[in-house]
């Protein structure tokens, strides 16, 4: 579903993405390894039309978005978990979501989408009226998650999920992940915590320094020479 | 008995404050922009209903029929200018206060420094009056009140409860993850520019429906505006209506207990303290990051 | 140009105008031009004085016009009322000037989150409020307006119009004396830096409030004094003359024109508006001139918004050129009158030194490793690839890979007593291990040797803590970022403070630079309890930190941001001693090479490198580094771990905020961890990592 080809990303003179192809189907779940600073966030932007695209193609059900500005990219079915979750904090939780659905096509079926959400995370509920910014740092990241569900994505990004949360509630986290996955939606992971990124997701890309390195199902990925030793540590 | 007549009146006209102040506050926290100009889209809704009415026989509070929709408009010219010029928070000061001062010099040489108010025959509304007990208030003084507060009552409403509300709240805070989910930053700048733009004309009506008018007035917004901006909280309507409620009540119970003169103090005084106090508004909520 | 060449030229021009004006009809000049020359003076010393706070310290004011006011209006009642000399009132206009200053500066640089457009709106009112205590204040004129009669003055002077003259060119030689005498000291390269990152100058010495205080102050008295001439010249005092919008307009759009960050500026911006507003009000378009000076604003900010110093000074010929041919040819045609000519070729040259860029396009030198390439940063060391910290990132195949021999370093030399110190070639470690421990010989290979005997966990071998925190509780309105930490640093040590994002490292940083005050607890550096301190006196008991997101000194050079901090630092220094100290310092962090570029044409890894050479040109004893290697790619990653290798074998004692553990395992001596505002594991690396708490918080199945 989604197709990225030759995809080239630049901060004025410097080069961060060369080349770059991946592809992710429906309901299925592929992760993007690399060290810090291989481009790893740069290549979620362009997808989501937040950085530009200087080269290449990237589409969505065969539509070209690489052209996209930021706010139309969403009309194709992408939404976004941006790194750091970035979540309202000064709006209600109930308000974040509500936000998520401010496109027309999601606009319509808010409603049933917020339950939802807040089936897939009950404590999203009971915290519902509370400002954002007083979530814990699990509950915000649930928040960001069911913002992006509510634009009823064929897409999710998922930037770095796992940023500051504990183990015990990331465990929840990558459960709800797996349960999006299963309804159909395509999901990309661009994970730090790469031991739980391989275990969760069935394929993988390893990025470096802006090219694509490896690839292939996650079993492959953990035997590649390059994977080991640049983001496994061994 | 004077001192509560005081404070009522006080309060009322704080509605107004309240009103010129909502389209800057709203400006500023959502686009970021803090526009002085937008005290001369109030100088010029209030001369454009004066021509209205004196002219053309219109109803004073009808003529925002007409002066809403201009203003709107040049509100949301205004807007896609600084937009286009991609101005930073600061660069927006200078650049509106160079318009501001375009536009009073403009309005001084169209209607000249003389003071005008509309005469009795023309304001249906100057001479009646409410009377409760031993307080009387003006109709004027009512209307200007109840109008501030219908339109700044809606604008929260629209703000907190309508998708194009989060919207703009959420673009306030972060702009980047705002686009993330259709928000479209030109769309938006037009209608908040050119909301606040008519937000100026219904300001301007009501000023020139209770008070004489001349181009110099503009001045002397600037203080009580800006401070009713600040104690309410950028961006924050509801906040902007009490602050400017609040103010107007201090400066009226001021007014009759020490002097009128020592009423710009004893506001003064209070602007600092309440920067000291609290720099982010009175309604602040702290600990939300 | 040195101050003492350019004060000395100021006397010169000022001493020609004098001479000029006293011999007026001798030598043709019309007495009109001086009656023109007394508005642009008077416009000089509004500008430049307004211009030291607003400009050089880059806190926009719109009220000037109280100043103005006060000093007209202390001319007014005092020649008035009081029968005091004239003489007399300008001094004391100033004083009064100084005072009101003193008392805005006072209120508004005490609100610590003050920030700019807040004083601009603050600096609105105050006119305002004089000018309502003008009106109702029967003593001063209840807003009739005052007439100033005509002094007497000695005979010598010749007409009144000389008098206020000489009384204008006084007053604006002043200002431009001393704001020419700011431009080129310490203070002015403080206010500098408080204009580019007032946080960072804070932090690196720079006392911010008290160079605000000074500034606003001077402003006060200059534009009062002028003021008190300036009713003279008037004639008639009224609220509206003075406290009224036109003169902020004007002083904003002069030194915006002119340029805000030389001396130079306000008097350019001056001669060119004064002319432009005699010119209109001689074509009867005076009700313009409030139009053609916003329009003018307005246009500024979008097209030059540094203004015309800086163009001219880089096309000097050209604009003279353009300004002498289109004075010569409009005067040649006879059509147009002397001061026409001169505005037309004012303007003439203005716009072609503005445009010129445009078209005659010349790229600007940018730095020769502007880019990310991780190959080009190696590289481009003189020459040296610096080793990548053994397996630190344990990843790194680009050109940085290449392993070459480091040069020795001199820690024996910066740490007297270590004589015995012998760091192999090649091992960068050693000397990291050598520090503080005085016999230590590590060979090649090994070097974990300081590791090890902090290990120990003696304090007794760590000597007296550097930092000591003691229950340090932060609370940030109903939320708690730390609770009761407990930390300290010991010589020698490099500390790694690790936690989970929002578990108050940041804000541990900031506690120790003394950015915040702990709500309890004590923070002491060097036995020294640190408590109240303001920032740059903390950073002068020998703290240094850099940030996350870098914050130079955007308007100097790499070299000047990093001889800042040799001026401001704990030992302080003159401005050329600052900039041979700061080549040192720039060599350690290799950056050298790129002393003459400006922080703006850096890329990340440079602008972190450069944080880091102007922490340790504070000469500190502990350095903070917090995030330095956010964001850097492998190769960087290694070239900056080097970089703090070598610092720390100067001496100096390092925190580092990090969430690379890798890199933290090999570079800390000692790791801390935070979490949820307090610590949770404390002690030797491999320890804490396998700590299971440690684990359950932060490094979750990863590393379990």
């Amino acid at each position: 579903m989604l197709e990225v080809r030759g995809v080239d990303a630049r901060y004025g003179d410097a080069q961060a993405l060369w080349g770059v192809a991946i592809d992710v189907a429906d309901g299925e779940m592929v992760c993007i390894v690399g060290p810090n600073g291989a481009g790893k966030t740069t290549l979620v932007h362009t997808i989501a039309g937040l950085h530009p695209c200087a080269a290449g193609t990237i589409t969505i059900g065969g539509v070209d978005i690489a052209r996209l500005p930021g706010h139309r990219v969403g009309d194709h079915g992408v939404a976004t978990v941006p790194e750091g979750r970035r979540v309202f904090g000064h709006m209600t939780v109930r308000d974040n979501l509500l936000l998520g659905a401010y496109r027309r096509r999601a606009r319509s079926r808010y409603r049933q989408t917020e339950a939802e959400v807040y089936q897939l995370f009950p404590r999203l509920q009971e915290r519902a009226r509370q400002p954002a910014g007083s979530l814990s740092g699990g509950e915000q990241q649930m928040l960001a998650i069911g913002r992006a569900l509510m634009a009823r994505p064929r897409l999710l990004l998922l930037d770095e999920p796992s940023l500051g949360l504990a183990p015990v509630i990331l465990d929840e986290v990558f459960h709800a992940i797996a349960v999006i996955a299963a309804t159909g939606v395509g999901v990309l992971l661009v994970e730090q915590d790469v031991e739980r990124a391989m275990s969760a997701c069935s394929r993988g890309y390893l990025l470096l320094e802006g090219r694509i390195a490896a690839a292939g199902t996650t079993a492959q990925l953990r035997e590649d020479a390059d994977v080991r030793q640049r983001v496994l540590g061994g | 008995m004077i001192a509560v007549q005081a404070a009522l009146t006080g309060a009322l006209i704080g509605g107004l404050y309240a009103l010129m102040a909502a389209g800057l506050s709203v400006t500023w926290g959502v686009l970021r922009v803090i526009n002085l100009a937008h005290f001369g889209l109030i100088l010029a809704g209030a001369y454009l209903t004066y021509e209205l009415v004196t002219g053309w026989g219109l109803d004073p509070i009808l003529t925002v029929v007409v002066t809403a929709p201009v203003l709107f408009g040049v509100g949301a010219c205004l807007q896609w200018a600084y937009e286009r010029m991609n101005m930073v928070e600061f660069n927006s000061l200078l650049v509106s206060f160079g318009l501001l001062m375009v536009t009073i010099q403009l309005a001084t040489n169209t209607w000249t420094a003389d003071f005008r108010r509309l005469a009795a025959t023309e304001n249906p509304y100057a001479t009646s009056s409410l009377e409760l007990g031993r307080l009387i208030l003006p109709t004027t003084t009512l209307l200007a009140f109840v109008i501030a507060a219908v339109f700044i009552g809606g604008g929260h409403l629209l703000l907190r409860h309508t998708f194009l509300g989060r919207g703009m709240r959420a673009f306030a805070q972060d702009r980047t993850v705002a686009a993330a989910f259709g928000i479209d930053h030109r769309r938006l700048g037009l209608l908040v520019g050119g909301a606040a733009g008519a937000s100026a004309a219904v300001a301007g009506m009501i000023f020139t429906l209770t008070n004489s008018l001349t181009p110099a007035v503009a001045y002397e917004w600037f203080g009580i505006v800006f401070a009713v901006v600040i104690l309410g909280g950028v961006g924050n309507l509801l906040g902007t209506l009490v602050a400017g409620v609040g103010v107007g009540l201090l400066s009226g119970l001021v007014s009759v207990i020490w002097s009128p003169s020592t009423e710009p103090f004893v506001l003064f005084l209070a602007i600092i303290l309440a920067l000291l106090w609290r720099p982010h508004g009175l309604f602040h909520r702290r600990g939300v990051a | 140009m040195t101050i003492r060449k350019g004060l000395s030229y100021l006397a010169a021009v000022t001493a020609l105008l004098a001479v000029l004006a006293h011999f007026h009809s001798s030598v043709g000049i019309a007495p009109y031009s001086i009656v023109l020359t007394t508005t642009v003076l008077f416009w000089i010393a509004q500008a430049t004085s307004w211009n030291l706070l607003s400009g050089y310290a880059g806190y926009f004011s719109f009220g000037q016009g109280a100043y103005v006011g006060v000093g007209a209006y202390s001319m007014a009642v005092l020649t008035g009322r009081h029968d005091v000399g004239f003489l007399w009132s300008i001094p004391i206009g100033g004083l009064l000037g100084g005072v009101l200053a003193l008392a805005v500066g006072a209120v508004a640089f005490r609100l610590g989150s003050l920030r700019g457009e807040i004083f601009a709106l603050l600096t609105l009112a105050v006119p305002f409020l004089l000018a309502t205590f003008a009106r109702i204040n029967m003593d001063i004129d209840g807003g009739q307006g005052t007439v100033i009669a005509l002094p007497a003055y000695p005979q010598w002077v010749g007409d009144a119009q000389h008098m206020l003259f000489y009384l204008s060119l006084a007053v604006a030689a002043l200002a431009v004396a001393v704001a020419l005498a700011v431009h080129g000291s310490r203070y002015g390269h403080g206010l500098a830096a408080v204009h580019d990152a007032e946080d960072a100058a804070e932090v690196l010495g720079v006392p911010t409030f008290r160079y605000k205080m000074v500034a606003i102050v001077l402003g006060g008295v200059l534009g009062g004094m002028g003021g008190a001439v300036f009713a003279m010249q008037i004639g008639f005092v009224a609220v509206e003359s003075v406290f009224g919008l036109t003169i902020p307009l004007f002083v904003i759009v002069i030194s915006v024109l002119g340029g805000r960050r030389h001396w130079l500026g306000p008097v350019i911006g001056a001669v060119l508006v004064v002319v432009l507003q005699d010119r209109l009000s001689a074509g009867g378009l005076e009700s313009l001139e409030n139009i053609v000076m916003g329009a003018l604003l307005v246009g500024l900010v979008i097209v030059a918004p540094d203004g015309l110093y800086g163009r001219l000074r880089a096309r000097p010929w050209l604009a003279l050129g353009a300004f002498a041919v289109v004075l010569i040819g409009m005067s040649l045609t006879g059509y147009w009158a002397e001061l026409d000519a001169l505005l037309y070729a004012m303007f003439a040259a203005a716009i072609v030194a503005t445009l010129a860029d445009r078209f005659l396009a010349q790229p600007t030198p940018k730095s020769p490793d502007a880019t990310f390439s991780p190959t080009r940063v190696a590289a481009d060391r003189s020459g040296r690839t610096p080793q990548p910290a053994a397996r630190a990132a344990g990843a790194a195949d680009a050109g940085a890979t290449e392993v070459a021999q480091l040069p020795l370093l001199h820690a024996a030399e910066a740490l007297p007593g270590l004589a015995e110190a012998a760091p192999q070639a090649g091992e960068a470690r050693a000397a990291e291990a050598v520090v503080g421990l005085g016999e230590a010989a590590p060979q090649a290979g090994e070097a974990r040797a300081a590791e090890a005997v902090v290990g120990l966990g003696e304090a007794a071998a760590r000597g007296r803590a550097l930092v000591s925190c003691v229950g340090v509780t932060r609370d940030f309105g109903g939320v708690r970022a730390l609770d009761g930490v407990s930390l300290q640093v010991f010589p020698a040590e490099i500390v790694g403070l690790v936690g989970p994002n929002g578990s108050g490292k940041t804000t541990l940083v900031n506690l120790l630079c003394g950015a915040l005050q702990p709500t309890r607890g004590t923070v002491a550096i060097g036995g020294r309890p640190i408590g109240g301190l303001a920032p740059h006196r903390v950073a002068h008991t020998g703290v240094a930190r850099t940030y996350q997101i870098p914050r130079p000194f955007e308007s100097m050079t790499v070299r000047d941001n990093v001889a800042m901090a040799v001026m401001f630092g704990r030992t302080g220094a003159s401005l050329s001693q600052a900039r041979s100290k700061a080549q040192q310092h720039l060599a350690t962090v290799h950056l050298g090479h790129l002393a003459d570029v400006r922080p703006g044409s850096l890329n990340l890894h440079q602008r972190q490198l450069l944080e880091m050479a102007r922490a340790i040109a504070a000469e500190p004893v502990v350095l903070l580094l917090d995030e330095a290697l956010a964001g850097l790619n492998p190769a960087e990653i290694d070239d900056a771990v080097a970089v703090i290798r070598r610092i720390h074998a100067t001496g100096i004692s390092i925190v580092v905020v990090e969430h690379l553990l890798r890199v933290l395992n090999q570079l800390s001596t000692r790791i801390v961890v935070l979490d949820r505002g307090a610590v949770i594991a404390d002690g030797d690396p491999a320890q804490v990592l396998s700590d299971p708490a440690v684990v359950r918080a932060y490094l979750g199945r990863q590393r379990a």
